[in-house]
């Protein structure tokens, strides 16, 4: 990987920003940066201002615009539609899958993920992010 | 438990992250049940609290903190359920959510110790696994089998019954089990007046068979009232908590044998003694910060609460790792009431801290003081049949100790005559019975004494101690009961053992007032009022009078 990658987190738990950190502070993805959103509005607010995000990690459940939200808003704004999202979800909620993608998710990303899994969506998402 | 998990180092970041969720979500349930049983609505927190309990169980899962993932997603479903069939929402089904948010905050709060209560995580998850799948049986049977055996299982085997019914069924046998002693005494008449006829045997006999046939009933709806203490255990996490806060101290509160089970009416009455204890602990027991440090503690400090069942009962503890009871203090109070403190060994003095007016700590504190002291925690046990003993190391901690019935209703007693008057003894607390011959009691120091199994056993003579019947006289006892409680032994001298009988005990009448030796009463078949002593109690070092009134 050479090009320097940069990531945005929307999550309202500090405890997955820091997991992201981990996950990319080390292996392949060393060196990558990360932006760390709390809410999906800031979240929102970032994404306009990023247009070389390499994606985002957007969590469904938050406080003040959640993943739907944010996704709809995208899309209605039309803002930086080639930057891939991954929609965060938990294991049991298909429905929350299905919903995603018709928002506009490219991803999913399913709790508990490991570092591999993050490292196997990424590699997914700049595959298609060129194929499109 | 995360040592394999990816995100292992962030251990404490989880703990900080989720306990004030879980802790959120309890307050919120708590909430709820307060509004439902308000008959009011709880839409404007239900997304919210669904939130905090989603978050856990994500996080949970992520660490690899696989039963808090579990309780968590358990609760969401309970929860769920609860909210969209208001006929589910019955006193036991919000106990079981309630413990649920509890537990998950026990799971999480120590998560990084690694210690799981896994025997109380799986009873409640069978409890919730089970009420689910018995509301959610017909919509089950349509789908897949395995939620079909799921289902299955949990219908099959489980009802839900009205606590009360179940103290009515407990009623109607003890009324059996009276109606039953007075046939007894019918057919003990009738050989007394008649000798032994072919009736009299035939009618012996069917009693016999009455009476084998009550126990088991009497046994079988034991059973169904039997609860574990989980339920009220899961409430202390936050009691610590809070109590800790307001004194500016840390307390963690370990629990163990959580799954031990008690008739329930005991496990509800033990609810009060509990909280005074534990509550007692953190803002007593447990030394100041600074203290604790200068000791070369940790500045945490551990209350244990456990649970184990004995063959009569369940023992629980209570103990912390603080700085121990005071026993000069405590000696220098009790003269201070005008109590005689003849020893200085810890022993004699520790149990002070049960008389009235002792243990109120003069800077009353908001939280432990209530005016309530130890002896109203101590007579509470009493009345339940129980006791309640104090271990105490300086500066080390302090450990209360209490023995418990597994029910209130029924006790097996041994029923014995002294002056013409009858008691009975609870049978857990007898050792055996002897027979006295002449000369066989002593005197050491102005108190009887006979020799039993080699040891020197310190009896009383049973009139004397329950304050009946002329004392004195020809006072010669034929039997000596020997009773025991906690470490204690002693001889109860009395004239005539009338055999073993299981009673249905009432409480005492306030009316008596507060009687030292006496625990309850029970009607007997004969319809006269019989007193149950009390063991404890009458093992307890002896109060001069009687020591004296045998010699």
């Amino acid at each position: 990987m050479s090009a320097p990658l940069t990531f945005l987190v929307v999550d309202d738990s500090k405890l997955h920003h820091q997991m992201y950190e981990l996950v990319f502070s080390r292996g392949s993805l060393t060196g990558s940066t990360v932006l760390h959103a709390y809410n999906g509005r800031e979240g929102y607010t970032m994404l306009q201002a990023h247009p070389e995000l390499t994606a985002v990690f957007l969590d469904l459940n938050m406080p003040e615009m959640n993943g739907l939200e944010f996704l709809a808003r995208r899309r209605a704004d039309g803002m930086q539609l080639h930057v891939p999202v991954v929609m965060v979800t938990t294991e049991d909620s298909p429905d929350d899958e299905r919903r995603g993608r018709e928002a506009g998710a490219w991803e999913y990303l399913r709790k508990p993920f490991q570092p591999a899994d993050i490292e196997r969506t990424i590699d997914r998402v700049r595959q298609s992010a060129v194929s499109r | 438990m995360t040592g394999d998990n990816a995100f292992a180092e962030l251990i404490h970041e989880y703990v900080g992250e989720c306990l004030p969720l879980a802790e959120q979500a309890a307050d919120g349930f708590l909430d709820v049940e307060r509004r439902w049983n308000g008959g009011l609505q709880v839409d404007d927190v239900a997304p919210r609290l669904k939130g905090l309990v989603h978050t856990v169980k994500g996080n949970s899962a992520m660490m690899g903190q696989s039963a808090a993932a579990e309780v968590a997603h358990a609760i969401e479903d309970l929860f769920a359920t609860l909210l969209s069939d208001a006929s589910q929402r019955e006193p036991a089904t919000l106990d079981l959510l309630l413990d649920g948010a509890n537990l998950l905050i026990e799971l999480v709060r120590n998560a990084a110790s690694g210690k799981t209560d896994s025997a109380r995580v799986a009873s409640w998850a069978g409890a919730v696994r089970a009420l689910l799948a018995g509301q959610s049986a017909p919509a089950a049977m349509a789908t897949g089998t395995s939620s079909r055996r799921a289902a299955a299982e949990g219908a099959i085997d489980t009802v839900r019954v009205d606590f009360r019914r179940l103290d009515a069924l407990q009623e109607i046998v003890g009324e059996a089990i009276i109606a039953q002693s007075r046939l007894r005494d019918i057919q003990r008449r009738m050989v007394a007046h008649l000798g032994f006829t072919e009736e009299t045997a035939e009618l012996d006999a069917s009693i016999n068979a009455v009476e084998k046939t009550t126990q088991k009933l009497e046994d079988a709806v034991m059973a169904t009232r039997l609860v574990p203490l989980s339920g009220v255990f899961g409430r202390f996490a936050r009691l610590v908590r809070d109590a800790a806060q307001s004194t500016g101290k840390q307390v963690r509160l370990d629990t163990v044998g959580g799954d031990t089970r008690l008739d329930k009416a005991i496990v509800d009455r033990l609810g009060e003694p509990l909280v005074h204890l534990i509550t007692n602990a953190v803002v007593h027991g447990v030394e100041r910060e600074d203290v604790r440090r200068s000791r070369g503690k940790s500045v945490e400090a551990v209350i244990r609460l456990s649970a184990a069942s004995v063959s009569d009962g369940v023992i629980l503890t209570i103990s912390d790792d603080g700085g121990g009871l005071d026993a000069d203090r405590i000696a220098e109070r009790a003269r201070a009431l005008g109590l005689e403190v003849n020893s200085s060994a810890t022993d004699a003095i520790y149990p002070l801290i049960f008389v009235p007016g002792l243990s109120t700590v003069e800077a009353v504190s908001s939280l432990a003081g209530r005016g309530v002291g130890l002896d109203v925690v101590a007579s509470s046990l009493h009345a339940m049949g129980g006791s309640i003993t104090v271990e105490s190391a300086p500066g080390r901690g302090t450990r209360f100790i209490l023995r418990v019935p597994v029910t209130l209703a029924v006790v097996r007693t041994l029923l014995f005559e002294v002056s013409d008057e009858r008691y009975a003894i609870p049978l857990a607390h007898v050792v055996e019975t002897v027979r006295v011959e002449d000369g066989d009691i002593h005197e050491i120091n102005h108190r009887g004494v006979v020799l039993w199994r080699g040891e020197l056993l310190p009896v009383v003579d049973g009139a004397a101690l329950v304050g009946a019947g002329a004392v004195g006289g020809d006072a010669a006892r034929k039997y000596t009961v020997v009773v025991h409680a906690g470490t204690r032994r002693r001889g109860v001298l009395v004239d005539r053992l009338l055999g073993h009988r299981s009673v249905v005990a009432k409480g005492l009448d306030p009316a008596l007032g507060r009687t030292r030796l006496v625990s309850g009463t029970t009607i007997m078949g004969d319809g006269r009022v019989t007193c149950i002593l009390d063991a404890q109690r009458l093992v307890d070092p002896l109060p001069a009078h009687a020591a004296t009134a045998l010699s």
